[in-house]
């Protein structure tokens, strides 16, 4: 997802594999054959089991009758697919949504936060820490504050109940998070490469793009990867700036469907939390694979 | 005046922003901006139904009620958030034109200055009971017209009081009622399930067992309060009801009489079809007094109100009236609330219902001699409520502990009177 | 163990080294004559371009930040109710709504659990992320699925991961109640007001795991791995190679994990007011900012003034984690 932002990305997978080839003889040093490394997978399975309960028990309540959603049974006893065929119809469209804004909050944190953060951890010397104080201290507002205040605003751009608004507000969650990161990350990239980038005469921006923006792809992964989740997950801008969506409205909205004033259908609920995970998650695995090995190290090391 | 000013600098700036980075989005403008005396293309309505999509028969029905010439918007909240969502609206000057909203938030936001009152709408009260339009009528002047009613009674599970050798006949007053459960519970099954959860609808299944005692909201603190803290909080302590009453509401509640397992669940009318679809037989009684007879309950359900506007606001009025009109107006009544499981507002109109159909034979009571939550207190109701919600949690987390109780409901009497 | 420790600080030179000081002195010179021909005289080109990439940013928070910020400010120094927030004539009062939010009784228990809530979630989040970020550092057969399923909690609505939570501490019938019964410990009624600030610091720890994970495993693919080789070759076990390379040369980011993982818990309202609605000890600085400004809870009477001076009760404590912050930042600097 995040990748499409980024140059440099076709091939990831390829210099994945080559900066993690040097390990290897590595770990035959350590004394430590491949094959002892079953331990780990079991252990890692035993984990992510442990993690992934709570998981388990929405698709386990996702596959119960109304009726025993309480019992508490570790498996659903009272098994039916009524709550995904509800779903299936009505809750489709806003998954596409949900998709749209995603990305969309991807697209302009990142845009706004890369520049930014090599400013802050290459470029500017003074002001860095005056402005790193401050993404701090804009982290800390919350967000109803900050909802209440966007709907004033939004009224009057007419930017209520539509995706633009949206998306801008969602950004807001990531943006101070990405700039920090990126600086973090950008002012570990040794000076050198982006000398020699410069003496062969290319621009600031040039650096920026072919040399600083490739070398920060771990960074700019794991900033789309959370901008990508909290927009995902957020509701309170939902609720307050997108209420009136109709089909427009994110998944995050469309499990309020399902939540009546005296009438809650957990079943229908789950069914629906367990649709708008797969794709996610299959996101997710994927987008995991694109975080390259030790990229900065290798550069300096060849 | 500061705010004002500081939130017109913060609108400028933010313009700037718009203009450059939303300029390729035009912006759709609807109806709710024409200027003044321009007829409405477009009528906005809020409900707090979002179970209901824009497929279902409840948004066609609402959509019929478009007035001529103008297509009507149906957006679905989910109940906690639509007063808040209403006065952000209402500040903007975007508010819809229509809202269903809870009955006990009628009186806060009428005296808030949200709601347009009768004399620039034509809220027609018609011949709704007494006790259920109480709620819309501040300071003599109408604020909304209820779209029809609900109620709480005492479910229980036959097939468990059989097995337990219990006669639900037997069951006259807290007594008889606790011996029931010890009984149940002695059985082998569960005691009773409750929404004890924090909030409105805490306080809502908790007054029955309130006025049930003899207790009034003018005095929260009054040893009659006590008892009925005392009375729930003992079911705790017993293990008559389970522990999760203090975080359940009325639906996980409902979910747990589901399984079976439970003896009684107090809950809502709106459960009454429910209740005949399950494996076990689900018999609805009235809620018992302490020393006998039903208990008064509260009524539950929404008011049609109409927000205020301020730029062509008369339009905006006319449209609300036509809506609302169409929604609860001669007769029209019963439709509605047959689409929402409710009972019509007015006598007459609810015997039609009851005969229509038997499962609701046993409610007629209830709902006749129901209070209005907002009847002795007006919009000072708001603040009572929540002060009786913190007493119950502090009851429901003594289990039992009377020192506990009584300190609680001192607590409320003494949060009340600041 | 010293020797070694130089050695790796040797090769930690070579990656971070400041950039040589001829490469500087060309760099300056380019600039002095940028310099000359604008006719803008001590301002770098590097400085100049930074001030231009971060333009848009500045802008961004300007409008975003500054203005909500200014606003709640301002909300907390006027007596607003429902009826005045939509007139926008609330009277100006000073800091009697402070006065009076710091005479509340609930204000400093509440300041209490939330400090419990934000340092017990902090320190168990960093360090189950650190040792699963460590785990899965050197890849494994399944390693990259794996992780990435680690991730999988975050996709979740809250609204459904604390249900489920709350339904998984159910007193009666929940499953870990049943577990701790098959080991022979009673049942714990967690969501009562006494034990609701661990049970959601329990749900929380969960949440917030993946955070720290994602930020530490991509922060421990930034040390060079001929670190550890040399390490290895010195004959250093896992162990030492952890505490003498992995934790200290990922000190930036342990910074910045901690940082961030501060400001956001101390922000956490979603998944304790599904789970316990901030009642009993589960109430924080937020979860009572939340409940005052939306009217929820216990009490349906809005305090959006109330709320405001609690929110920058809230600010104060990020200013004041700010300027730790730049401390730690300046002494890894030095």
């Amino acid at each position: 997802m995040a990748m499409q932002a980024l140059p440099g990305s076709p091939g990831t997978t390829r210099s994945q594999d080559a900066a993690r080839r040097p390990r290897r003889p590595e770990r035959s040093a350590g004394g430590r054959p491949r094959g002892r490394e079953a331990w780990k997978t079991v252990l890692g399975l035993v984990l992510t089991a442990l993690m992934l309960f709570p998981l388990y028990w929405m698709l386990n309540v996702s596959l119960t009758e109304r009726s025993a959603i309480r019992e508490a049974s570790l498996y659903p006893r009272a098994f039916t697919l009524d709550n995904y065929r509800t779903v299936l119809g009505d809750q489709l469209p806003y998954l596409g949504t949900s998709m749209v804004v995603g990305l969309g909050t991807v697209v302009l944190t990142l845009v706004i936060a890369a520049p930014a953060g090599y400013a802050l951890g290459k470029l500017l010397t003074r002001g860095r820490r005056t402005l790193s104080f401050l993404l701090i201290v804009a982290q800390m507002i919350p967000a109803v504050v900050m909802a209440l205040g966007f709907y004033a605003v939004y009224t009057d751009l007419g930017v209520l109940d539509t995706l633009p608004g949206l998306i801008l507000a969602d950004s807001t969650i990531a943006v101070p998070f990405a700039v920090m990161l990126f600086s973090a990350f950008m002012s570990g990239i040794p000076q050198e490469l982006l000398e020699a980038a410069q003496i062969d005469g290319a621009s600031h921006t040039r650096t920026f793009f072919t040399v600083v923006l490739p070398l920060s792809r771990n960074a700019a992964v794991t900033v789309g990867l959370f901008a990508f989740l909290w927009a995902w997950s957020d509701f309170l801008f939902t609720s307050t700036l997108n209420r009136g969506g109709g089909d427009l409205r994110p998944i995050t909205m469309g499990l309020y469907d399902y939540i009546g004033s005296q009438n809650q259908e957990w079943g229908q609920l789950m069914a629906t939390a367990v649709l708008a995970s797969v794709p996610t998650a299959v996101l997710l695995v994927v987008a995991q694979r694109f975080v390259a090995a030790g990229l900065t190290a290798g550069a300096v090391k060849d | 005046m500061i705010t004002k000013s500081i939130r017109r600098t913060g609108l400028a700036a933010t313009a700037v922003l718009a203009i450059v980075s939303l300029a390729a989005c035009g912006s759709d403008s609807n109806g709710s901006a024409a200027g003044d005396g321009e007829p409405l293309t477009t009528v906005t309505f809020w409900d707090p139904y979002p179970q209901y999509d824009d497929s279902s028969d409840w948004a066609k029905y609402v959509e019929s009620c478009a007035p001529e010439g103008t297509t009507l918007e149906r957006t679905a909240t989910p109940n906690g958030d639509i007063l808040n969502s209403l006065t952000s609206a209402v500040r903007e000057d975007n508010a819809p034109d229509v809202v269903l909203l809870d009955n006990p938030a009628v009186p806060d936001a009428a005296v808030s200055g949200l709601l347009a009152s009768s004399d620039d709408v034509d809220l027609d009260i018609g011949d709704a009971d007494e006790n259920l339009a109480g709620p819309g009528l501040i300071d003599g002047k109408t604020y909304g017209v209820p779209i029809g009613a609900n109620t709480l009674g005492l479910y229980y599970n036959a097939d468990v009081l059989k097995s337990a050798g219990v006669d639900p006949a037997s069951i006259t007053d807290w007594a008889s009622l606790d011996d029931a459960l010890a009984a149940v519970t002695a059985d082998g099954s569960s005691g009773i399930t409750f929404a004890g959860i924090a909030g409105e609808e805490g306080t809502f299944q908790f007054l029955p067992w309130f006025w049930g005692a003899g207790a009034s909201l003018t005095d929260p603190g009054s040893p009659e309060a006590v008892e009925a803290g005392q009375l729930l909080s003992d079911w705790i302590g017993e293990g008559y009801a389970p522990k999760s009453a203090i975080t359940d509401n009325q639906s996980a509640s409902w979910d747990l009489f589901l399984t079976g397992d439970y003896g009684f669940a107090v809950n809502g009318s709106w459960f009454a079809k429910a209740a005949t679809e399950q494996d076990f037989e689900a018999v609805m009684m009235p809620i018992p007094a302490k020393d006998g007879g039903a208990a008064p309950v509260p009524t539950g359900g929404e008011f049609a109100v109409a927000p205020t506007h301020q730029s062509n606001a008369q339009a905006h009025y006319d449209a609300a009236n036509e809506v609302i009109d169409c929604l609860v107006g001669n007769g029209n009544q019963v439709t509605t609330d047959d689409q929402l499981g409710y009972f019509a507002a007015n006598a007459e109109e609810r015997q039609t219902q009851i005969d229509a159909d038997a499962i609701w034979t046993p409610w007629a009571d209830a709902i006749t001699n129901a209070q209005g939550r907002t009847s002795d207190l007006g919009a000072d109701y708001t603040g009572t409520s929540g002060a009786l919600s913190a007493a119950e949690q502090a009851s429901l987390n003594a289990a039992g502990d009377e020192d506990a109780v009584s300190q609680a409901f001192a607590e409320a009497a003494s949060s009340v009177s600041q | 163990m010293v020797h070694q420790t130089e050695d790796i600080q040797d090769v930690q030179d070579v990656v971070r080294r400041p950039p040589a000081a001829d490469v500087r002195a060309d760099e300056s010179a380019t600039d002095d004559a940028t310099a000359e021909r604008r006719g803008r005289p001590r301002i770098s080109r590097s400085t100049l371009a930074g001030l231009g990439f971060v333009a848009p940013l500045a802008v961004y928070m300007v409008l975003f930040y500054v203005y909500p910020l200014v606003e709640n400010v301002s909300m907390s120094l006027h007596r607003f109710t429902r009826a005045t927030y939509v007139t926008g004539e609330a009277p100006f009062v000073g800091t009697d709504i402070y006065r009076e939010v710091v005479g509340f009784d609930a204000f400093w228990p509440t300041i209490g659990q939330t400090a419990v809530f934000v340092v017990v979630s902090l320190a168990f989040q960093y360090t189950i992320g650190l040792a699963l970020a460590v785990f899965f550092q050197r890849s494994f057969p399944l390693s990259g699925v794996l992780r990435g399923l680690f991730l999988v909690p975050w996709l979740l609505p809250i609204i459904v991961s604390g249900t489920t939570w709350q339904w998984m501490m159910d007193a009666d019938s929940g499953v870990i109640n049943r577990l701790l019964g098959v080991v022979g410990v009673d049942p714990v009624w967690w969501l009562n007001a006494d034990h609701a600030l661990w049970a959601v610091i329990i749900a929380n720890i969960w949440l917030g795991i993946p955070f720290n994970l994602v930020i530490l495993y991509s922060g421990l693919q930034n040390i060079p791995t001929d670190l550890y080789e040399a390490a290895a070759v010195d004959g250093a076990g896992p162990w030492r190679q952890f505490w003498s390379i992995t934790f200290p040369l990922l000190r930036p980011v342990t910074a910045i994990t901690l940082l961030l993982g501060f400001v956001y818990t101390l922000k956490v309202v979603d998944i304790i007011w599904i789970m316990t609605t901030g009642s009993g000890s589960s109430q924080t600085l937020a979860t009572w900012a939340y409940s005052m400004a939306f009217g929820k809870g216990s009490s349906a009477i809005i305090r959006y003034s109330e709320a405001s001076a609690v929110g920058t009760v809230l600010l104060l404590v990020a200013v004041a984690m700010g300027f730790v912050y730049l401390a730690v930042q300046r002494r890894q600097e030095a």
